[in-house]
């Protein structure tokens, strides 16, 4: 507890005999402090201060107020509250005394002078900078420094403003870092690894300066290219998107012709094996069928031949227009007009129309074959009445 | 008020004067000397109540902290005559009180400008020895320990200065050369755009021969594959037929070729000019046999 503090807190209440603990508690107390202390006084200033005092009882009440209060203003002053996050450093004539924990205390101005600072909150330096790297480029960096103050002792005696010393220190650090590494590094994966370094380094310099200040955490929160340049470096970027999308298009193009090429190809083979096996299977048929058939011929010979002769010839000639051209000798010129026959059968045909009825195609021999008699009569007549 | 209270009122006052005259303090923050008519009669008093001859001794005190000396960015040149803006920051305290006052006669802002130029040309002499890559890069902490070091003699015994620390806050290039700076680096990455992209084009290149020759490839063996088949089958068809034909050659002819016939004129509407001569209508011509 507060109360029981070692150093001089205990020594230092007794001239007012509890008269802070009374403070607290009611004025009857600190009534009887200022008494005392009145007293005191006279004592010190002798048979003189007394006779001023007992000279008149008003100015001596007087003065007893203007004591009271001023001694209530120097009370209100000297207690002092440190904060769990906080510590104090308590100089006697400029000499260090302690270094107070949190609770309530209270010192002795103009005797002590009290230093207080919040020492576990983690305080916060940013900054940004252009900077050098190795390979002379140039590079932003923004960095945050964590710290705060690990001996308030150090922090509040060593250095004249230990926290514009961390800042500059910071900075000293960060550029040596970066003017270490190259850019490629700085700006992608040697961040992490730079953070770590500038806080070792930081460490030590402020070390070095006593500052009692510790560093926490530093944060690279971004590096990027300058702002002059960062079009171009956008660009990169880009480019490699770009690459990556004509190498998609290209696999898209791939992926779709090689899949089809593959099943052309099976097709391919499939029809070349259903011709194949189509092939053999008719050249065993058909010759299965001559077979079969030659086995009988050679049983009748002369008959079979016929029959398959005149079968093929009324199959061949039932389906077929005929024309029957009685002409003896070679060099008659005959003329048919085979052209339009054709030509009006393709028409009628190619016309979409129904084709011709046996009668109709019967009505169309007849009409040739009538055309044909009479010109024949005409035109062969040289060639009868030669013979 | 009696005269003999107001004489009780001053020699308090008197004794008070005299109380503060006569007694000083000194912080641990603090470093000081005590001068007698302008003679240094206590060169290093330590922190504490201390008492003086009221009226006679002076009290000089200074700041016994570390103290920083943070000078402005100044242009330096390398070995290879490239200009860089160095801002750097010294870390000094007080060491020896008594040189420090003869030597600056207490005035931290002399002592800073005294200071200031010994640095400064030290770190002249320095960065105009080293190259560029090396002020920038290389062995900084060597390079700012020596000054250090070198520096700390000196004003150890001349300013009566204790030098803790000297270093490179920043360095940067001159604005004009920045901008060419950053003009090669965007042309580098144009450069490097241009390599990524054209990478792209390549292999977006190989891809698709690739995928053209494997189609290529892959019908032309299906060609092959695929002749060898019917080939076979037509081979096999021929050694079928030949087999069964072989075994009577002339009515194969014959019967073959009523085949023919068949298939020649399996279309109707075909016109047949026919010689009434021919053996079909043999019959045709005379009922009776010849």
């Amino acid at each position: 507890m507060a109360w029981n503090e070692p150093g001089g807190n205990g020594k230092n209440q007794d001239p007012w005999g509890g008269g802070n603990r009374g403070g607290n508690q009611g004025p009857p107390d600190l009534d009887e402090a200022f008494r005392k202390l009145q007293e005191k006084l006279n004592g010190i200033f002798g048979g003189k201060g007394g006779g001023a005092s007992s000279s008149s009882s008003g100015s001596s009440g007087m003065l007893i107020v203007v004591l009271l209060v001023a001694f209530a203003a120097y009370i209100w002053n000297a207690v002092y509250i440190v904060d769990q996050k906080e510590r104090a450093v308590v100089l006697r004539f400029g000499e260090y005394l302690e270094t107070v924990n949190p609770g309530l205390h209270i010192y002795f101005p103009p005797i002590d002078s009290k230093y207080q600072e919040n020492v576990t909150e983690f305080r916060t330096y940013n900054l940004r900078h252009q900077m050098l790297t190795e390979d002379e480029n140039i590079v932003e960096v923004a960095m945050s420094v964590q710290y705060n103050i690990a001996e308030l002792k150090d922090f509040v005696l060593n250095v004249e403003n230990p926290e514009s010393s961390l800042e500059q220190a910071t900075q000293s650090a960060l550029r040596h870092v970066v003017g270490g590494s190259e850019m490629h590094s700085v700006l992608t994966e040697g961040r992490e690894a730079m953070a770590d370094e500038v806080r070792e380094r930081l460490q030590s310099y402020i070390d070095n300066y006593g500052s009692g200040i510790n560093v926490g955490k530093i944060n690279v929160e971004s590096t990027s290219a300058p702002r002059e340049v960062q079009a171009a470096f956008d660009d990169v970027i880009r480019a490699r998107e770009d690459k990556e999308r004509s190498q998609n298009r290209a696999q898209s193009y791939a992926n779709a012709i090689v899949p089809e090429a593959r099943g052309e190809a099976q097709r391919m083979l499939e029809e070349a094996e259903g011709y194949r096996q189509e092939v053999i299977a008719r050249a065993e048929g058909e010759a299965s069928r001559f077979s079969q058939l030659l086995a009988e011929y050679t049983k009748a010979p002369e008959v079979t031949r016929q029959r398959l002769y005149l079968d093929t010839m009324q199959e061949v000639l039932g389906k077929s227009n005929k024309v029957l051209v009685d002409v003896e000798g070679g060099n008659n010129m005959m003329y048919l007009p085979l052209d339009k026959i054709m030509q009006e059968q393709t028409s009628i045909t190619s016309g979409g129309k129904v084709e011709l009825s046996p009668q109709q195609v019967r009505d169309l021999a007849n009409k040739v074959a009538e055309d044909l008699r009479s010109r024949s009569n005409t035109s062969t007549r040289s060639g009868r009445n030669a013979q | 008020m009696s005269p003999k209270s107001m004489l009780g009122v001053i020699l308090l006052a008197a004794v008070v004067l005299l109380g503060l005259e006569s007694l000083y303090v000194v912080s641990e923050r603090e470093r000081a000397v005590v001068l007698r008519f302008g003679e240094l009669i206590k060169p290093n008093v330590q922190p504490g109540l201390h008492i003086k001859a009221p009226f006679i001794d002076k009290v000089r005190i200074f700041d016994g902290r570390l103290l920083t000396l943070d000078s402005s960015p100044e242009r330096f040149l390398t070995q290879e005559k490239k200009a860089l803006i160095i801002d750097s920051f010294v870390k000094w305290r007080i060491d020896n009180v008594e040189t420090f006052y003869t030597a600056t006669s207490g005035d931290i802002r002399r002592a800073n400008q005294l200071l200031s130029q010994r640095v400064e040309s030290r770190l002249r002499n320095i960065v105009g020895s080293k190259t560029l890559q090396e002020v920038v890069s290389g062995e900084r902490d060597q390079l700012m320990e020596f000054i250090t070091n070198n520096l700390n003699g000196i004003a150890r015994q001349e300013l009566g200065v204790a030098v803790a620390d000297v270093r490179i806050k920043g360095i940067d290039l001159p604005p004009q050369v920045s901008d060419s700076v950053f003009e090669r680096m965007a042309t580098e990455r144009d450069k490097e755009a241009q390599e990524i992209r054209s990478q792209g084009n390549e292999q977006a290149e190989v891809i698709r021969a690739d995928a053209d020759r494997q189609k290529r490839v892959l019908l032309a063996e299906a060609f092959r594959d695929a002749e060898k088949a019917r080939g076979d089958g037509d081979a096999k068809a021929a050694a079928i037929y030949a087999k069964a034909y072989n075994a009577d050659a002339e009515f194969f002819s014959f019967y073959r070729s009523l085949q023919a016939y068949k298939e020649t004129f399996r279309k109707q509407g075909d016109i047949m000019v026919l010689d009434p001569d021919s053996d079909f209508f043999h019959y045709l011509k005379q009922s009776g046999a010849k």
